[in-house]
């Protein structure tokens, strides 16, 4: 057993290795040495907003597909990407693209925040309790409210001033390029606050994996712990994306990765491992987006046309086992 | 254990009405009865996995629902047939899963002792280090009463656990049910649906019938023609096999 637990470890040391190579990649390719403070200023920030984004994202898609018991589910199912072009498709349509609450500050990112946890707590914590513990009534409840979402965002967007449109678009895609300072402090708020909260309820994880009856059966309060979990990781998926914008979609890529490479069903390796690979695609990812395309190409292209290619991969694989 | 006056209802209509029996300690007792009669719903009821409308079930002088978790996982073990893991776990992770209520999730001496015992019990030594998603579904039965007996509780209770198993494996099963009672002095509880299965090698037999008890008592008691008749509806003729009263239904 020991060796097995060596081999994880060096997976873990290898992925950090990676990841802290990908970062220096990112943060000291072609920094003139003259504006080397100013550079450091800029690109810091973007790093810390990936390094939280892969490790939310990261830590949320491997909690929810084991409360889902399903390994090619993705939290985007919770519908936090579609309140979040809402949220902001609102603001814009109510009070202009001028507006505080519209200019990417903290006021945007606490707003953001506070109303996808709003979400969580009532949708989420609430209706789990009141299915009964029945985890596909809350996808099919994710799913609809996707979709009515989504509906009214576009509604609005239609009536709207195609100038306002044309502001609005360019917060509704996923970047790490105007995230500011001050919302990475607040994120970090948040995420302590989240683990501290479910601190508890994190040894409990690998017994999940056996399903509700056999979690019951050796002691588990099954409902209290997968309804803490699945409001902890909607609010988890709800800081990544105010953060950065709709990225939940990476989630299904680096959870998957995480599995294939550690072949365990124990959570503490997995979660770090999920988040580690994420920050390695991340890092690797905007500096091509950087230095290769010089901004001309946005990551989330990347993130969807990858994560698409091995969703498909996924199936197939799938289907042959 | 103590099963009185059990209750449930889904949207008035009355599932489980009255119910009141007790477990004989060390015995196997089958709850048998045709579809719909209840008896999956009492021992759901019983396993926890269900809330019960009105009643009490009495566990060693203490009713269920005010056991701590943690201490009625060291004495209860259940087993249904809704077991879909898709993550990657072995038979040896599987079975070790069982020292949970005790350990947690880091594992003793003791507890590797204990899981070697289990694993070395159900002869599944050749197979420890597979992965359970590549396992048949009799060898994948064998693994789970492997992580029961890890457990090491007094009571085990099984939903259906010939459900899928072909003749020979279901047998063999019904033969571990039979030495987890004998030799472990395991009380075991199980429901079923093969009669022959449950005369053979159960000591009691607890029939249901629209949410009642129909017949409690000894197979001797509960298999001959006239009760098997009330509650199946169908012609029995009951032959004695191997000192045992088997049935034929036509």
């Amino acid at each position: 057993m020991t060796s097995k637990k060596n081999v994880y470890f060096k997976k873990l040391l290898f992925l950090v290795v990676l990841a802290c190579c990908a970062a220096a990649l990112y943060q000291f390719t072609d920094v003139d040495i003259n504006f080397f403070s100013f550079a450091m200023r800029i690109r810091g920030p973007r790093l810390a907003a990936m390094f939280l984004a892969s490790f939310c994202v990261g830590v949320a898609s491997i909690l929810f597909q084991t409360i889902i018991n399903n390994v090619i589910v993705t939290p985007c199912l919770l519908g936090m990407n579609a309140l979040y072009v809402l949220i902001h498709t609102s603001v814009v349509f109510l009070i202009g693209s001028g507006s505080k609450l519209s200019v990417n500050s903290p006021i945007s990112f606490v707003v953001d925040l506070l109303s996808m946890a709003v979400v969580a707590v009532l949708i989420y914590g609430y209706l789990f309790q009141k299915a009964g513990g029945n985890i596909l009534y809350i996808l099919l409840v994710g799913s609809v409210l996707t979709t009515l979402f989504s509906s009214i965002s576009t509604t609005m967007q239609r009536m709207m001033d195609p100038n306002e449109f044309d502001q609005l678009q360019n917060s509704l895609i996923a970047s790490f390029e105007r995230v500011n300072a001050d919302a990475i402090w607040i994120a970090v708020m948040a995420i302590l606050i989240l683990v501290v909260w479910l601190w508890r309820q994190f040894p409990l994880l690998d017994v999940l994996v056996l399903g509700k009856h056999q979690a019951i059966n050796l002691g588990v309060d099954y409902e209290k712990v997968s309804r803490k979990m699945l409001v902890g990781v909607t609010i988890l998926i709800g800081i990544a994306t105010a953060l950065v914008g709709p990225i939940s979609f990476l989630g299904l890529i680096i959870a998957n990765l995480s599995r294939q490479l550690f072949k365990t069903y124990q959570h503490r390796y997995l979660t770090f491992g999920a988040a580690l690979v994420g920050m390695v695609i991340l890092f690797a990812g905007q500096t091509l987006v950087e230095q290769v395309f010089h901004f001309g190409a946005n990551i989330n292209a990347f993130i969807n046309i990858g994560g698409g290619a091995y969703f498909l991969y996924l199936l197939l694989r799938g289907e042959k086992q | 254990m103590k099963i009185q006056g059990l209750k449930k209802a889904y949207h008035r209509e009355v599932v489980v009405d009255d119910v009141s029996f007790e477990i004989p300690e060390g015995k196997v007792l089958s709850l048998i009865g045709p579809n719909g009669a209840g008896k999956s719903t009492v021992m759901n009821i019983i396993s926890r996995l269900l809330p019960l409308d009105d009643g009490k079930i009495l566990f060693q002088g203490k009713e269920l629902h005010q056991w701590k978790r943690q201490e009625l996982a060291k004495k209860l073990a259940i087993l249904t047939q809704s077991n879909h893991i898709a993550m990657k776990l072995s038979v040896w992770d599987l079975v070790a899963f069982g020292r949970f209520p005790y350990s947690g999730n880091h594992l003793t001496v003791e507890d590797t002792k204990m899981i070697q015992q289990a694993i070395d019990y159900m002869e599944l030594g050749d197979l420890a280090h597979k992965f359970i998603d590549e396992l048949s579904g009799g060898q994948r039965q064998r693994a789970y009463i492997a992580m029961v007996i890890a457990q090491d509780t007094d009571y085990v209770l099984l939903d259906e656990p010939t459900n899928n198993l072909d003749i020979y494996h279901a047998t063999n099963m019904m033969k571990m049910v039979r030495r987890l009672c004998d030799e472990l002095n395991k009380t075991v509880v199980l429901v079923l649906h093969d009669i022959n299965y449950a005369a053979f090698y159960s000591d009691y037999i607890c029939a249901f019938v629209d949410g009642k008890i129909a017949k409690f008592g000894t197979v001797e008691e509960v298999m001959n023609k006239k009760t098997l008749s009330d509650i199946y509806h169908v012609e029995f003729e009951i032959m004695n096999v191997a000192n045992k009263p088997l049935s034929v239904y036509y």
